[in-house]
């Protein structure tokens, strides 16, 4: 009986270690969006080619949202071959919307002359509205919508080429 | 390799070295008694604080040479980055934080190791050996995980630049330094507390010691934790000083239990006993300083501080399980010898009160610890994502400090042993009727927010308390020893200095909660657009906008500050510029917010946007009052608890008067 | 004169506390639009900051919350509803507090058990000795606070 009070070690060592070493490996920014398996917002907005864009014309089929930034770097940087990759890929299946995110136009278009530009339209969110309404705390954020306007998955960070692959998998695309 | 930075990690490696050796000659030099091995431990200690030195010292070179071939300076500094900045930029980032981490370190465990090098001997071994595998420890992060030097490769031409927030104020000077040397010196109690445990020798000397230990690096802590929240205050802009951020809970925890700790001691140097508990705090203490560090750099949670996520997490973790069962073990196998040994007291005495208030910051330990860790807890269990924000702290942690506030009026007037009501009425009355007085006074003058009025009314309860306290002790000494007033009122507080150090203190932090009170309950703020010649209002205040500059800084070429030039009357009146700061490695623009501070009140602004073709400024106003006075609390606190480790001077002096009147007395009697 | 101090003291706390309680919970005016607008600022997380609110952070996102909440607010929404709003597209993470109350109690409940603890400790451990010498008040004063004017 009187060994008993050695289980006080295991007792306050085991569950703090625990606890603490379930953070590794998990991005403490990441937030778990109460998104996915609801309806995509709806929007119309003007692109940086000067035209208008609705979820309207996108109806009937998947389509990426990707939140980026000029000066989000090396993260955007780094994802923005792999989103042109599967523009190129999947683009006659679906459809790729880059969306700025607090980012002047001159700035966004002095990256698409530097990076490449994938041939895919990138809307103005001049107030952070559209931004506010998919929950997005920072670039990169990538929202994948089926078909039936449901947002299937999200990737928070930047997309590799393995990741871009599995959440597309989530509207249909098979790998 | 490079010469300089070889140097350096070849000072790194020699550190490892000794302190491993260090180890192996304190548990040697215990187990068979060898002054000699504790002699050569003891040196070795003090080898590794230079070792330590000559790291630092090599790094503090290649960032003033900027040279680039180390990746720590390539990823701090720039060509262009100015000297001050380079120098303070050793602890800039994760890996020169260790490194001036182990400096400072070091230099406790050598300072400890050599004033106590002819006393308590068994005792000294195992402090010995606790402090030099801590410090072993840190010499390891630096040899694997976290190494200063580094190299890079290729070698860059030019640096990345120090992060724009911490160039931005000299406070960036201050507020590390003091904060590391309270967080690595209380490593020093820890060590205490293992070696009282290993030796058996947890007795009234022991408390002695471990408290002086312990008040030392808690003046730093405390100093630093407020020059931090200056220092937030100052280049944040968003007007508050503390924001309940991971980081400043990480150095808020040890604060806490050290300071339960340095007042549970008094209970139990009076009393007896309360070894099990002490023991626990000076362990919890130190085991708070790692998950505090762990907090800030392991990336495990994000938080102000996350300028670097590293692979150093593990390793501290490992720290901290391995110390804290390690500590934990040596309590519960020493338990059954430790139970007990104290004087018994009465419900109501100052003794009760004193546990009491341990209770409080306990309390306050385990709320701050549960916020900061609630979100990961969620997150481990359900994969939910919550905050715990500064509303949630606010209401949990405030009722526990108005408490605590009010025990430490009560403490004091309550004797040693039992108090029973003739004495409470007694000591309570006058306080309590200038409390109310003035409480009185405040609302009929218009203060209406409760928590400033409530605030006020505690602390004039706590000072009339300390002033009863003083006018008694001096009445008492009076009418004893034959002394005017004056003189026994300095008499009694400069030969009780434990006490009237203690009770200034204690005057530090009532000022603090009265500032703290009333510059978050009466603090106004307003958010305008003003063109160039517009005036706007806030408070008392008129600020008229002149003209809006956009110009790269003087004293480094590569930043373009947008600035607000203002001019602004009121209870303070004169110029000032707000601005927003574009340093190259930073994508976001950074605040550097005008504060004009007088004793009444801050006018603090913030520039929020501006736009280049107008010359029109969104401006965030504040007028923010008694803020000054926190800072000023704060330097009380440091003062008087400096002044209550003070040694006295007139133990000496009594002792030479009795040996001269002995000496007298006998050559009369022979 | 003297005697009737403590009582005047008291007298003046409770006298206090009462026009306290009057004012706290007398029927307030209702908060304008503007004051529930910032009071629901308060309570909502910047999502690009460190953990401020959307009340004191500079960023556009901040700056694009509050508008909403004071549209929102101005079209007749209720505090629960412009919570809600948010919530749909953060998740609970954009509330600075988390909402169930068991966080919010259990720091006190565990101090008021330790505090109850501790009581019951002192209880079971008081000095079982009576006085034996029996002195009157005004000498146990003064012998007080001689020995507390000698001691550290």
């Amino acid at each position: 009986m009187r060994h008993l009070r050695w289980l006080l070690v295991p007792i306050l060592v085991v569950p703090l270690g625990w606890l603490l070493f379930t953070g590794f490996g998990r991005d403490p920014r990441e937030v778990a969006s109460p998104l996915i398996g609801q309806p995509a917002p709806e929007w119309t907005l003007s692109t940086l080619d000067g035209d208008l864009l609705s979820t309207d014309d996108l109806a009937g089929r998947p389509y990426v949202v990707n939140f980026w930034a000029s000066w989000c770097i090396p993260a955007c940087v780094d994802e923005h071959p792999v989103l042109a990759a599967a523009h190129d890929r999947h683009g006659d299946a679906m459809t790729m919307v880059g969306v700025l995110y607090q980012d002047t136009t001159a700035d966004a278009e002095a990256f698409l002359a530097r990076y490449g530009d994938a041939g895919y339209p990138h809307l103005v969110d001049p107030d952070g509205r559209l931004a506010i309404d998919f929950g997005v705390t920072g670039p990169p954020e990538t929202f994948f919508v089926d078909a039936d306007g449901i947002i299937r998955d999200k990737q928070f960070g930047p997309l590799t080429d393995a990741l871009m692959d599995e959440r597309l998998a989530s509207i249909g695309f098979d790998r | 390799m490079p010469l300089i930075p070889g140097i350096g990690h070849t000072a790194v490696l020699v550190g490892l070295g000794l302190t491993v050796y260090a180890v192996t000659a304190f548990v040697l030099a215990a187990r068979s008694a060898d002054p000699r091995l504790a002699a050569s431990g003891r040196r070795a200690v003090i080898g590794s604080f230079g070792a330590a030195a000559v790291g630092c010292a090599a790094m503090m070179i290649s960032l003033l040479t900027h040279d680039f071939s180390v990746l720590y300076v390539a990823e701090n500094n720039a060509s262009t980055t100015p000297a001050f900045i380079s120098a303070i930029s050793l602890w800039a980032a994760l890996e020169g934080s260790i490194l001036f981490w182990t400096l400072l370190a070091t230099g406790w465990a050598a300072l400890v190791l050599h004033r106590h090098r002819d006393r308590h001997r068994a005792l000294m071994t195992w402090v010995g050996a606790t402090l030099a595998t801590v410090n072993a420890f840190f010499f390891a992060v630096m040899v694997w995980p976290g190494n200063p030097f580094t190299l890079t490769s290729p070698v860059t031409a030019e640096g990345s630049g120090p992060n724009a927030l911490l160039q931005n104020h000299p406070f960036m000077a201050l507020h590390p330094p003091l904060l590391y040397l309270g967080y690595t010196g209380l490593a020093v109690p820890f060590a205490f507390g293992v070696a009282a445990l290993i030796t058996k020798r947890l007795d009234e000397e022991w408390l002695r010691i471990v408290r002086r230990w312990t008040l030392i690096p808690w003046i730093f802590l405390t100093l630093g934790i407020t020059a931090g929240a200056w220092w937030s205050y100052e280049v944040l802009g968003w007007g508050g000083y503390w924001a309940w951020d991971p980081v400043e809970n990480a150095a808020l925890l040890p604060w806490l239990t050290a300071t339960a700790f340095i007042h549970s001691s008094m209970v139990a140097e009076r009393r007896g006993g309360l070894r099990i508990w002490s023991s626990a705090l000076v362990i919890a203490t130190f085991v708070l300083t790692l998950v505090g560090t762990f907090l800030t750099r392991s990336g495990v949670v994000a938080s102000v501080h996350s300028f670097t996520q590293s692979s150093i997490g593990p390793w501290f973790l490992t720290a901290i399980l391995i110390a804290l069962a390690g500590a934990l073990t040596l309590l519960v196998w020493r338990l059954p010898e430790l139970i007990g040994g104290g004087r018994p007291s009465g419900t109501v005495s100052r003794e009760s009160a004193f546990l009491l208030n341990n209770v409080l910051f306990l309390g306050l330990t385990f709320a701050v610890l549960f916020g900061t860790l609630l979100p990961l807890l969620v997150a481990a269990t359900s994969g939910d994502t919550i905050s715990v924000g500064a509303p949630w702290f606010n209401t949990v942690t405030v009722p526990m400090f108005i408490a605590l506030l009010f025990l430490m009026g009560v403490g004091p007037a309550l004797p040693w042993g039992t108090a029973g009501w003739v004495t409470v009425r007694e000591r309570f009355t006058i306080p309590l009727l200038a409390a109310v007085l003035v409480t009185a006074a405040a609302l009929a003058v218009g203060l209406r927010s409760w928590g400033p009025l409530g605030t006020l009314g505690l602390a004039v309860f706590v000072a009339g308390i300390m002033v009863d306290e003083v006018v008694r002790g001096a009445r008492a000494r009076a009418r004893s020893r034959d002394e005017d007033p004056a003189t026994a009122v300095w008499r009694l507080t400069t030969r009780n200095r434990r006490r009237y150090g203690g009770y200034t203190v204690h005057v530090g932090v009532l000022v603090m909660a009265v500032a703290v009170a009333i510059s978050s309950g009466l603090a106004i703020d307003r958010t305008v657009t003003v063109s160039p010649g517009e005036t706007a209002t806030i408070g008392a205040y008129e600020i008229t906008h002149r003209r809006l500059v956009v110009e790269p800084l003087e004293f480094d070429a590569q930043v373009i500050e947008t600035r607000a030039e203002l001019t602004y009357s009121g209870p303070q009146s004169g110029e000032l510029g707000t601005a927003l700061r574009d340093y190259p490695n930073s994508p976001t623009a950074i605040a550097t917010p005008a504060v004009r501070t007088s004793l009444g009140e801050d006018l603090y602004v913030t520039l929020l946007a501006s736009d280049p073709a107008t010359g029109a400024v969104t401006l965030h106003l504040f007028v923010n009052p008694f803020v000054v006075w926190i800072w000023i609390g704060g330097a009380i606190v440091g003062i008087g608890s400096a002044f209550a480790i003070w040694p006295e001077r007139h133990a000496r002096r009594v002792e030479v008067e009795q040996r001269q009147a002995m000496g007298a007395a006998s050559a009369e009697g022979a | 004169m003297r005697r009737l101090l403590p009582a005047v003291a008291l007298g003046g706390l409770l006298a206090l506390l009462a026009v306290g309680l009057v004012f706290a919970l007398r029927p307030g005016v209702e908060p304008s639009a503007a004051e529930r607008a910032d009071a629901l600022a308060r309570e909502l997380r910047c999502p690009d900051c460190q953990g401020l609110s959307v009340a004191d952070s500079p960023t556009r996102s901040a700056q694009e919350i509050r508008r909403q909440i004071s549209s929102l607010v101005a079209g007749g929404a209720g505090d629960e509803e412009v919570r809600g709003h948010f919530v749909a597209r953060y998740g609970e993470w954009i509330l600075l507090a988390p909402s169930s109350p068991a966080y919010w109690v259990i720091p006190f409940a565990v101090v008021a058990a330790a505090a109850a603890g501790l009581v019951a400790w002192l209880a079971r451990r008081r000095p079982a000795v009576a006085d034996s010498v029996v002195i009157s008040d005004e000498q146990r004063r003064s012998l007080h606070d001689e020995v507390e004017a000698l001691d550290a």
